[in-house]
């Protein structure tokens, strides 16, 4: 386990520089897409809620960081401010949205979206429809490899969080209370104050990645964040399976690599125009589909029940407690 | 004529085993009761009959139509008492479902066809579930707890229907009762169970005279 | 004031489409606890297949037949894979329909491209009271309430009706009594999909579809259901049609740019204070 995870560090750390122009944006964005999932993964694994609104909080910091630097303000304080505004956001919406479960916090969560990208699309002080024009780069930040490595330092400080909240009290609670609220609510839980930290802890990962991605584009519109990318976060959270560090990663790597792979295969010659884009919808639904069809629990876990199943040694005590976290 | 033939019945709920190689068997017209404690496994094999468990070894054939009364009523809550009944008749086409002679026999639910299943008493739930289970026009009617909150005269009542049930249309029954007494004296055979295993089974009367049944079920010390 | 009974009988046509939508969630709803996430799809499905047939030269009336027809097997189908194997949960199931909405896109782009489509509905004008409105909006009115008066006859009159309520109201006691709970749930999938293909053929004529239109198409249909606690249909037909006028009116009077921010604020409301009366609004019985 040790080993895998040094290995997937060295190999993660020593890619950037090897990578054409065209990969690299592949690495930047699946970085990305990684640290918004990981914060799905944990709302969805711990707070056991569905969100189909993610994606707002991605652009909610995208355009915190961006007009924060249009007006002037250094770009790096822009990018530590996304998280925490998209986190007050989340604080403010969530204490309402909360209280609703299931399929109605769904829905609720998907109108946020659409209400933020239709004010996004009317704003002019957001650009409006066109988008927000001339963001700076990172200061210091020339290259898209240096971007490169500020994703690879994005996503490990949110994963480290993820596994110190997994593990945390705060951690231990939400999961029983995903199994029974009363119960825990019972037994003293603050149920309802973790939940809202979970919230608005998924936001601030959602809004850190999205202070990276506008610095690192330098342009934003309210059509880069459409409902559907909270979906595809949701596919890649279920994909990599729930509640786990490693998910998020796996999910977004499968389904990043994948979708660039059937982008390569439509945009062939001979291949129609709407190649690209049926292929990926095609992908996103049947990966869906059979990962909570048949693989309900994600790769991560399923691979690592397999893994123990056929040698009993790794059922090392780490292991196990891994196992039990998932 | 064998109708209900249950032999070897195993059923487990994720890993707890609720029935262990249960065998009954049930002629045609005949009366039998089932009797046993709390969690003896008596719903389970209800539940096994009408094929709402799977078995997971073990074989149950039912030899012509059976309906039950189920466990704890189970009326369609937000359904009139018409329509529960008309949906007792489900299995048994359009013409089936004329429930005018449920009417007659529990006549107290007249007044009530039009309300609401859900807003009826207890003991009025009992008689909407099993006129409903009547409306299948059952060869073998089981049910499950008859006696659950209903008054002695009720009781009493229902009982004299299924008196006359079986000795003018040949219904078979198994009973399920708490009170041991009443069913042993309604049925001609009984079964006794514990956890998950038919522990006794002969003739009602003998059984009602067994030291280990007067003991366990009929309040024995107290006679 | 002729603006605003325009604005009124317009509204009612558009919320006329968001109520069969929203009838369409209720119907699946309530048998099957499953909100189906496809909803939307059936009525993108139903709209398009109408342009092509029309395009092909069948009449009228008969290619929306048609396709609302095929809406409902469609229905059937995303039923079979989001309700099939037994014992899914609803949770599992919601995801399998927002997985089959995707799909439906690659599907739809295939078949239709990925530009709006539309087709003549009820030309000419009318002139109510007054007030001149698109004769069309007349002719969704005059279909939507009909089929909500047959629906409500289905459910309350016919066994098939009943039983599909038995199934909604106590899933066991379906069992018990011998109903095929899982078939109920196709059925209403169907029904489900008919009413999403219906709203689609009816409103495409004045409000073109794209395939991601069932977006807009969903989050409304649950806006009007949702008022009924997503089981009431006769709930869904006036949460659907007040959506509309309400939309309308703001359109008309000048807030045409916020009429879906109003419409989404509104459903937002409405689950927010269901959920304080009623405690954490539980998820769908099994
Ligand atoms: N759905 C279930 N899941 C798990 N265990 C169950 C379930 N239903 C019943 N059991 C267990 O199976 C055993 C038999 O239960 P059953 O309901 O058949 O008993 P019973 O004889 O009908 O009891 P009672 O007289 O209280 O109604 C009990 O130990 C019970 O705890
Ligand atoms: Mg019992």
């Amino acid at each position: 386990m040790k080993y895998l995870l040094l290995a997937v560090v060295v190999v993660t750390l020593a890619l950037p520089p090897l990578l054409p122009e065209k990969q690299l944006a592949v690495y930047i964005l699946l970085g990305l897409a990684a640290t918004v999932t990981a914060g799905v993964s944990l709302l969805m694994g711990y707070a056991g809620q569905v969100s189909l609104g993610q994606a707002a909080f991605y652009a909610i910091g995208a355009y915190a960081a961006g007009l924060l630097s249009v007006h002037g303000v250094p770009s790096l304080i822009g990018l530590l401010l996304a998280p925490v505004i998209a986190a007050v956001a989340a604080v403010l919406l969530g204490a309402p949205l909360l209280r609703l479960r299931g399929h109605h916090l769904a829905f609720a969560t998907l109108a946020v979206q659409l209400i933020l990208l239709s004010l996004l699309g009317q704003g002019t002080w957001a650009g409006g429809a066109i988008g927000l024009q001339g963001i700076p780069r990172l200061s210091g930040l020339k290259d898209d490899i240096g971007y490169a490595y500020v994703v690879w330092a994005v996503l490990a400080i949110v994963l480290l969080i993820s596994r110190n909240v997994v593990a945390s009290r705060a951690g231990r609670a939400l999961r029983a209370a995903a199994t029974s609220e009363t119960a825990a609510a019972a037994s003293g839980v603050p149920v309802g104050g973790y939940r809202l930290a979970v919230f608005a802890l998924s936001a601030a990962f959602a809004g850190l990645a999205g202070g990276v991605y506008a610095f690192y584009l330098g342009y934003l519109a309210p059509g880069s964040f459409p409902v559907l990318l909270s979906i595809e976060f949701v596919v890649m959270a279920v994909v990599g399976g729930l509640g786990t560090i490693a998910g998020p990663v796996v999910g977004a790597a499968v389904i990043v690599l994948l979708v660039q792979f059937l982008n390569e295969l439509g945009t062939q010659p001979g291949m129609p125009s709407y190649a690209p884009s049926v292929l990926s919808y095609a992908v996103y639904a049947l990966l869906l589909i059979v990962a909570v069809r048949y693989m309900p629990k994600g790769i991560v876990p399923t691979a690592r029940r397999l893994a123990s199943r056929s040698s009993r040694a790794a059922a090392s005590p780490s292991a196990e407690l891994l196992e039990e976290r998932a | 004529m064998t109708l209900v033939d249950v032999s070897s019945l195993t059923v487990r709920y994720s890993g707890a085993t609720a029935l262990d190689g249960v065998s009954l068997s049930l002629d045609k017209s005949e009366m039998v009761a089932l009797i046993g404690a709390n969690g003896a496994g008596k719903s389970t094999l209800v539940k096994a009959l009408s094929g709402l468990v799977k078995a997971d070894a073990g074989r149950v054939t039912v030899d012509g139509r059976l309906a039950q009364v189920p466990e704890g009523r189970e009326v369609f809550a937000d359904l009139s008492v018409d329509d529960n009944l008309r949906l007792g008749g489900w299995r048994n086409g359009r013409r089936g479902r004329d429930t005018s002679a449920i009417y007659d026999l529990l006549p107290a639910l007249g007044p009530l066809r039009r309300r609401d299943a859900g807003t009826l008493s207890g003991g009025q739930q009992q008689m909407v579930a099993i006129g409903r289970a009547l409306m299948a026009r059952p060869d073998v009617l089981v049910i499950d707890e008859l006696s659950l909150g209903l008054a002695p005269l009720v009781v009493q009542s229902l009982v004299d229907h299924l008196r006359t049930l079986h000795r003018e249309r040949g219904l078979a029954l198994l009973l399920i009762e708490q009170n041991a007494r009443l069913a042993l004296s309604l049925c001609s055979r009984a079964y006794v169970m514990e956890a998950g295993r038919i522990v006794l089974v002969g003739d009602a009367a003998v059984l009602a005279s067994d030291e280990r049944v007067t003991a366990a079920y009929l309040g024995g010390h107290y006679e | 004031m002729s603006d605003f009974l325009g604005y009124v009988l317009t509204g009612l046509g558009i919320g006329a489409g968001f109520a069969l939508v929203g009838s369409g969630l209720v119907a699946i709803y309530r048998v099957t606890g499953v909100v189906n996430f496809a909803q939307g799809a059936f009525a993108v499905i139903a709209a398009m297949l109408t342009s092509s047939l029309l395009t092909a030269g069948l009449p009228h009336v008969l290619s929306e037949s048609l396709a609302v027809v095929v809406a409902a097997v469609v229905g059937v189908l995303v039923g079979v894979v989001a309700i099939g194997k037994p014992g899914t949960d609803p949770g599992t199931s919601l995801i399998v329909t927002l997985g089959l909405g995707v799909f439906a896109y690659a599907v739809e782009i295939v078949l239709w491209g990925d530009q709006p489509r539309s087709f003549p509905g009820l030309s000419g004008v009318a002139t109510i009271g007054g007030a001149r409105i698109q004769a069309h909006y007349l002719l969704i009115i005059a279909v939507t309430v009909p089929v909500f008066a047959a629906l409500a006859l289905f459910f309350t009159r016919t066994d098939l009706g009943k039983a599909l309520s038995a199934c909604a109201s106590n899933k066991y006691a379906a069992r018990v009594v011998g109903i095929d709970v899982r078939r109920m749930g196709l059925l209403a999938f169907a029904l489900g999909g008919a009413l999403g293909g219906l709203a689609g053929v009816l409103t495409t004529p004045v409000q073109q579809v794209t395939f991601d239109s069932d977006v807009t198409l969903i989050v409304n249909g649950f806006a009007a259901a949702v008022l009924g606690g997503l089981t009431r249909p006769a709930v869904a037909l006036a949460g659907g049609l007040l959506l509309g006028v309400t939309q309308t009116l703001i359109a008309g009077y000048g807030g045409g740019a916020y009429q879906l921010e109003v419409a989404l604020l509104l459903m937002l409301t409405v689950m927010i204070v269901q959920a304080a009366r009623t405690g954490p609004v539980r998820e769908a019985a099994r």
